[in-house]
């Protein structure tokens, strides 16, 4: 059975008269990474202001780790927060600073300075523990920032945007700390990016996001499948064999097969919707097709697919939803 | 680098559990001074009010010694500079208490913990007060030098004290008010010290305001200017302690009702602006 510990119903805030979002429904259950995406002014942000208790909603309802919105105080413990742009004491330490909101949660003095190591060690940056934030690169204190979004074990971590401004090993780190974060302490993660590409690594859902309005939920597999993208790949195999590959794809109905241009050795397969009507994916389609070339033994010499990714998903979404 | 970003292994000893019952807002308070003092500002201000101070003691004793001054008058003009810059200072602090948060972008993170907003302003007002106490007890010396000849070192204190704390809690709770209600930092600041101005303008006037009823309801309508006309009265004309009490109704009432008036509206006022963030 499915632990629910966020969940979204008709979440509105209008800001003066004008509409941050509307209507956001969705919910996310233990242990699992859930993307929040969306161009800028999507509405992220104020989604996750609303769930940590920051802004109050215009309308609807919400519950986190089983605390309904009317349990502010009771929320708060329960989350943790990595809020975009998050600034630092610049003149306090790393170990300082994580001492301070330990103390916030209610810890002892000495407890929070066991937190605060711990924490520090995990993020690794114990052996900067005594320097200045002022000192720490932004991904340090991207790390530090995480740290102390976990300083009370929360249940539920909120991170918006927390690779904004790192470089590629930055980001890299960041990732995998949200995936331990998920698997090891079976916390919730709500992750607001715009890295697609990673949302679709370490992502088990998504909401997707658009003027404030949610444009479609689900897993990625079922994002990219709402938004019918259409999936294609190229195939190239020895030039003497083309037809005969073309003679064994044509016993796939589904897809369409057409020669590239000025490459006479290579194939584009293309579907017209991500699925068929025998329910299979098109993943499926494309696999068996790729087997079935091989299994009459042509040499594949390239096979890359295209489209039917979150990217694609997430620019048709948001496009259709803003024409 | 590997990171584990484990639970960590807290909770199970009795000083590792959260404690319901600790006052969050000491322990923002004890932030604040650790930031105040240790970063310089506090050090900073105090280090120009004692430039000050000393140049205007001196100033004082030559014109003692040139009979400008009577002893009195001397030990009453240190006072009340001691107080309008400790109460500047603490105002100019609390002026920064929430906008400036919201500058640097650490007010959402405060805002997520499960301290309430009460707290967080009781804190920064508590930390606020602590420059007040520190300039009050820099001139404690200057006082003594210029205060022991003449007998008035007690009552001097005692009022300077008195009043001091009565105009740092007032326009210390109205700089965070302000500071709350005010999306820049700027304007915060600079709102805080031209109240402050216009409360102290009274008590610079050469020949102090001019006479009638209505210059006396102005008079007394200022925390200010009324507070310290009580000390002037004490310790310059040598009136009793009760002979012009009800000038301090104004600065006692001015702290009651601006500490309760942060109290009570502060929290609703401690909120992210709009815009923040485009997401």
């Amino acid at each position: 059975m499915t632990n629910i510990t966020v969940e979204a119903v008709q979440l509105t805030k209008h800001y003066n008269g004008r509409t941050a979002v509307e209507d956001v429904s969705f919910s996310a259950s233990q242990g699992e990474i859930m993307g929040l995406l969306g161009p800028n002014g999507a509405g992220k942000t104020t989604t996750i202001r609303l769930l940590t208790t920051v802004l109050e909603p215009s309308s609807g309802e919400f519950s986190i780790a089983g605390h309904p919105s009317t349990s502010p105080t009771e929320i708060r413990r329960s989350v943790g927060v990595l809020p975009e742009s998050s600034g630092y004491p610049s003149h306090q330490t790393g170990s300082e600073y994580l001492r301070f909101y330990a103390r916030l949660y209610g810890l002892g003095r000495r407890a929070a300075g066991s937190v605060a190591a711990e924490l520090l060690e995990a993020v690794g940056l114990e052996k900067r523990a005594e320097s200045s934030i002022a000192s720490y690169s932004r991904g340090m204190r991207q790390r530090l920032g995480i740290a102390r979004a976990l300083i009370n074990d929360p249940s539920v971590v909120f991170l918006d945007e927390p690779t904004l401004g790192l470089d590629p090993a930055g980001q890299y780190q960041v990732l995998r700390m949200i995936r331990t974060i998920a698997k090891s302490r079976d916390a919730t993660v709500v992750l607001s990016t715009h890295l697609l590409r990673e949302v679709e690594e370490v992502c088990s859902r998504v909401v997707i996001l658009n003027r404030g309005r949610v444009v479609v939920s689900g897993s990625v597999g079922e994002v990219i499948r709402t938004a019918l993208i259409e999936q294609s790949a190229e195939l190239r195999v020895p030039l003497d064999l083309i037809e005969r590959a073309r003679q064994v794809l044509a016993a796939f109905p589904d897809l369409s097969i057409d020669q590239v241009e000025e490459q006479p050795d290579v194939l584009r397969l293309a579907m017209g919707t991500p699925g068929n009507a025998s329910g299979v994916g098109s993943d499926g389609i494309m696999n068996a097709a790729l087997v079935a070339v091989t299994a009459a033994g042509i040499p594949v010499l390239r096979f890359e697919l295209e489209g039917a990714r979150l990217s694609d998903a997430f620019l048709k979404m948001t496009s259709e939803a803003a024409a | 680098m590997t990171f584990q970003v484990a639970p960590p292994a807290v909770g199970t000893g009795e000083d590792l559990r959260p404690r319901e019952g600790q006052s969050r807002w000491l322990v923002i308070a004890e932030q604040e001074c650790r930031d105040l003092w240790t970063s310089g500002r506090g050090l900073i201000l105090l280090f120009g009010f004692s430039v000050l101070l000393s140049a205007v003691t001196y100033l004082t004793s030559t014109n003692l010694a040139l009979n400008f001054l009577e002893q009195r008058e001397s030990v009453n003009l240190v006072l009340q500079f001691a107080v309008a810059v400790g109460v500047l200072a603490t105002l100019v602090v609390s002026a920064d208490g929430i906008s400036g948060e919201r500058e640097r972008g650490t007010l959402e993170t405060l805002l997520v913990t499960p301290v309430s907003r009460r707290s967080i302003i009781a804190g920064k007002l508590l930390a606020a007060l602590t420059l007040w106490f520190a300039t009050f007890g820099i001139s404690i010396p200057y006082l003594w030098v210029l205060g022991r000849e003449v007998g008035i070192l007690e009552p001097a204190l005692a009022l300077g004290f008195c009043v001091g704390t009565l105009l740092a809690i007032g326009l210390g709770s109205i700089g965070l008010l302000i500071s709350a209600a005010s999306n820049s930092n700027k304007t915060s600041i600079v709102a805080s010290i031209f109240l402050l101005l216009i409360l102290f303008a009274p008590t610079q006037l050469p020949s102090g305001l001019p006479q009638g009823s209505f210059f006396e309801v102005l008079l007394r309508a200022n925390p200010v200017a009324s507070g310290l006309t009580y000390t002037s009265s004490l310790l310059v004309e040598g009136h009793g302690w009760t002979q012009d009490l009800s000038y301090l109704i104004t600065p006692l009432l001015t702290a009651i009702i601006a500490g309760g008036a942060l109290i009570l509206a502060g929290p609703r006022l401690v909120r992210l602006t709009r815009g923040v963030s485009g997401g």
